[in-house]
């Protein structure tokens, strides 16, 4: 199996387990998460790839649709499973839709805020937006920016377009998306880009933010509140180790309640696993459990998606994130989402340097998403 | 005697590397490259064994790497260019072929337990949902109904019910049957539904299922069947689709298609209509980097070669320590110097002019940007080679040139520079088609932008044309289109041949008139 390198030595023991108690080897290697996709498209197909591979629900859209991942059966074992991950790593490519992954992990940003500077939470972008504003005209504070949106990252910025009532695409009657339907520019999408359009000519959002930049902007005391997802709290640069006093709260409400994007990570198998039988049972008999998913969580603290480890979890600021995923959009895993990544964050770059109009430049972009899926059908 | 047995030995030694190679490549479905490596193979054998071929020897290992990994990638991506592989269509026919036909419909369930005899041979305990108990033998895939007064069979286990021994065969416990489930998810065993013909499989740990084979391949008529209904599928453009256009479930393939590729890249308004301004750029980017390049890199080299300079030697190291550093790494150093926030370089231009520029968010000031980057990442290969070449400049003609009360810009003018460019010319020319696909830096640096206000393309101000056709190759409407990805490629390799041959045949003409 592949594994990257944060759940590498938990397989590898569950591996060694597994092999004493039914004398059959489980070899785990180790492979950037990053890579893992594109190398099993690779490999998969010549016989040389794996039987298992850790991933994220998003890549269904091109994995499923090339015929690389196995549907698997998990009725035995998906009433511990949280059901909007389960419908994550549901995908339908062609034949009806089928469950393709073993989630174990599923995050979505939620609002970092500074609790010396910001006492109470902001509910609404306009409570926001209120207490940025004057935390920044507070000049004994000397704050750099009070709050911080890192740049050209639509990511970022979709629970600010869902606030407002835009999309990206429109559902159809049974739930899936419409990739015919994209929502940029629908009335919510262009308020959206009006909103951040005015906050770049307030003083209160910039062009050059990185999200380094943004993470130390927050451990230095230079900013108040900012929105990112769980990985931000652990690790040597990260907001535990910053010595801030914060906590984590829901995305603020606009004219609807803000929606983050949630990102699911799960086990799946080859489509060419030569031990498809032995991987799937493995999956159900040994990872599926309350151990495994444990140390999983223990291992990186991401809000787990079994339900047992979930409702266990007493760390408030990761159930904060919990309750943000709770209310939160998979990520569109249809293919068609890759057309919709480089335009959006093009559009967002013109609205933060100020180069065009944001309804103009939101226009352009749902035109070119537009062409670009027509195009390809 | 005694050197051709050393050449027949080293020979031997390559044709077993090259038979090791071929085989795998072969086995990994890449038969062209098989076939190419064998006939390089051949012609190494043939060269080294006739006397009269005797030149050909030395420069045929240069060959064998050419033709691997110059010549090989190169047909690879021509024939790529012909077929529609990319998103959807991955896999090849067969592989598609062997997944719908290993699917089944009209399942009947079954629980089953295994048993395997000393030998490894396995039976396979069957019970339906009405208690109905089979035995299928998993060597000849037979199936008998089970007589329970059978004499084959050994004491009863009371935890399941089952006999724990049947003749030779041990009952698996439900964990020792792990190792054995790849072996026995292969097995089938012949069945019936109502009368026709349906195999047995194991599908999971606990369950089996009877069914019939869902979809079966003509390949005489190149007709995909679907056994429940009827329905016939005929493979067109990597699918296989009802004459009506319904898909049959499951990925599509990939397949030749023919010139669409190419008609697309000289048709689709998306790729033409930022072509023209997008091609100047390239084209400047190119031409003036090696402008600058060579000249920083010359009037470096005049001022190192100077025989009044001190302390040559640290000089001479300190200029060329930039290209010791790998690019990538100074290309990224740049980015951070160039923040406008918190850019050092930055920051003294903000002390004297009083306003930091924004590089990366104004078309110009990238393009300047982009050519100061790559003017730094590439004046040490100019100087170098300026310094090489001014050294073999005689001295004699110089001399001559101060007796005749030539100044010194009279003597760079017509004697230093016209023979170093008789010198430098090819390398000019090489370091021109290098930066007109410098995918690296772009990428890097301003990954093509900042975006153009206006355009509904994905066609950045700072794009050249390499990275303009990836961002339409994989940021495309459905991902990854190595096809097009491949066309695309082909059609800029045939520029930048055009422009590298009328060049030469310009820096010919310069020579002869020199």
């Amino acid at each position: 199996m592949w594994v990257d390198e944060t759940r590498a030595p938990i397989m590898t023991q569950l591996g060694a387990e597994f092999e004493t108690a039914t004398g059959q080897p489980v070899a785990v290697y180790q492979v950037g998460f990053g890579d893992i996709r594109d190398r099993l498209q690779l490999y998969g197909p010549t016989g040389e790839g794996p039987d298992i591979i850790i991933g994220a629900h998003d890549w269904l859209g091109q994995l499923a649709t090339n015929g690389l991942v196995e549907p698997l059966d998990l009725s035995g074992v998906s009433a511990n499973v949280d059901p909007v991950a389960l419908g994550a790593f549901t995908y339908d490519a062609g034949g009806g839709a089928e469950v393709y992954g073993l989630p174990y992990a599923a995050e979505a940003i939620a609002l970092y805020y500074n609790t010396e500077l910001v006492p109470t939470p902001p509910a609404t972008w306009d409570e926001l937006i209120q207490i940025a504003t004057d935390l920044q005209a507070d000049e004994s504070l000397g704050l750099e920016q009070a709050f911080v949106l890192q740049e050209k990252d639509p990511y970022h910025s979709y629970p600010i377009l869902t606030a407002n009532g835009g999309y990206i695409f429109g559902e159809n009657a049974d739930g899936t998306y419409n990739p015919e339907d994209v929502g940029l520019d629908s009335p919510g999408g262009l308020a959206y880009g009006q909103m951040l359009d005015q906050m770049v000519k307030n003083g209160l959002l910039r062009a050059g933010v990185t999200y380094d930049t943004m993470i130390s902007l927050f451990n230095a005391g230079d900013s108040a509140m900012f929105m990112t997802g769980p990985w931000a709290l652990a690790g040597d640069t990260g907001i535990r180790a910053g010595g801030q006093p914060f906590a984590v709260a829901p995305i603020p409400a606009g004219t609807q309640d803000a929606r983050p994007f949630v990102g699911v990570q799960g086990f799946m198998v080859s489509a060419f696993a030569p031990n498809k039988l032995l991987a799937e049972t493995f999956l159900n008999e040994y990872v599926a459990t309350d151990e495994t998913m444990q140390a999983l969580f223990d291992a990186d603290p991401r809000p787990s998606t079994w339900t047992p480890v979930a409702d266990q979890i007493d760390d408030e600021d990761v159930q904060a994130f919990i309750a943000s995923a709770a209310n939160a959009d998979p990520l569109p895993a249809i293919p068609e989402m890759s057309a919709v990544w480089t335009d959006w964050t093009d559009a967002l770059d013109l609205i933060f340097t100020q180069a065009q109009e944001p309804d103009a430049a939101l226009e352009d972009a749902s035109e070119s998403i537009r062409a670009l899926i027509a195009d390809s059908q | 005697m005694s050197s051709l047995l050393g050449r027949i030995l080293g020979l031997a030694f390559i044709d077993a590397i090259a038979l090791t190679f071929g085989y795998g490549l072969a086995g990994g479905g890449l038969a062209l490259g098989a076939v190419v490596l064998g006939v390089v193979t051949v012609v190494i054998n043939v060269a080294f064994l006739t006397d009269r071929l005797m030149p050909i020897r030395w420069i045929s290992p240069g060959l064998l790497l050419l033709t691997m990994m110059v010549v090989y990638p190169l047909l690879y991506t021509v024939y790529i260019a012909f077929t529609n592989y990319g998103q959807g269509h991955v896999l090849a026919k067969e592989q598609v072929i062997a997944r719908l036909e290993s699917q089944t419909y009209s399942d009947a369930a079954f629980s089953w337990r295994a048993y395997r005899s000393e030998s490894g041979q396995f039976l396979l305990w069957l019970t339906d949902p009405d208690g109905g108990e089979f035995l299928g033998d998993a060597q000849t895939g037979t199936i008998n109904p089970v007589d329970r007064a059978d004499p084959r069979f050994g004491a009863i286990d009371p935890a399941d019910n089952l006999p724990t021994t049947v003749d030779d065969f041990q009952k698996l416990a439900r964990l020792g049957v792990f190792p054995y489930l790849t072996a026995l998810e292969r097995v089938r065993l012949q069945g019936e539904i109502d009368g026709t013909p349906a195999e047995i499989r194991i599908e999971s740990i606990d369950d089996a299922v009877l069914g019939q084979q869902k979809f079966t391949y003509d390949a005489a008529r190149d007709v995909l069947v679907d056994n429940e209904t009827g329905t016939e599928y005929i493979s067109r453009e990597g699918f296989f689709v009802t004459p009506e256009g319904t898909r049959a479930p499951g990925p599509g393939f990939s397949t030749f298609i023919g010139p669409d590729n190419f008609v697309r890249v000289l048709t689709d308004s998306r790729i033409q209509g930022p072509f023209f301004g997008v091609f100047i750029w390239t084209f400047a980017f190119a031409a003036l980097t090696v402008v600058f390049a060579f000249a920083v890199g010359l009037g470096l080299a005049l001022v190192l070669n100077d025989k009044q300079l001190p302390a040559k030697g640290i000089f001479r190291t300190l200029a060329i320590i930039p290209y010791t550093i790998p690019g990538f790494i100074s290309a990224l150093v740049w980015v951070g110097l160039l923040n406008p926030l918190y850019g050092p370089v930055n920051g003294i231009i903000e002390d004297v002019i009083g306003t930091s520029p924004r590089w990366f968010q104004d078309g110009t000031l990238a393009k300047v940007a982009l050519l100061t980057i790559n003017t730094w990442l590439g004046y040490p290969y100019m100087l170098l080679v300026s310094l090489g070449a001014l050294q073999s400049i005689p001295s004699e003609i110089y001399e001559a040139a101060h007796i005749d009360g030539a100044s010194p810009f009279q003597r760079f003018r017509t004697i230093t520079f016209p023979l170093l460019l008789v010198a430098l010319a090819p390398l000019l020319i090489g370091a021109f088609a290098f930066n007109f696909n410098n995918f690296t830096l772009i990428e890097l640096v301003t990954e093509g932008g900042p975006p153009t206000p206006g355009s509904q393309t994905p066609a950045g101000q700072t794009d050249i044309l390499i990275s303009y056709s990836y961002r339409l190759a994989f940021a495309g409407g459905r991902g990854q289109d190595y096809a097009l990805a491949a066309a695309i490629s082909i059609v800029i390799f045939l520029i930048v041949a055009a422009i590298t041959l009328f060049n030469f045949r310009l820096s010919k003409r310069v020579e002869a008139l020199v």
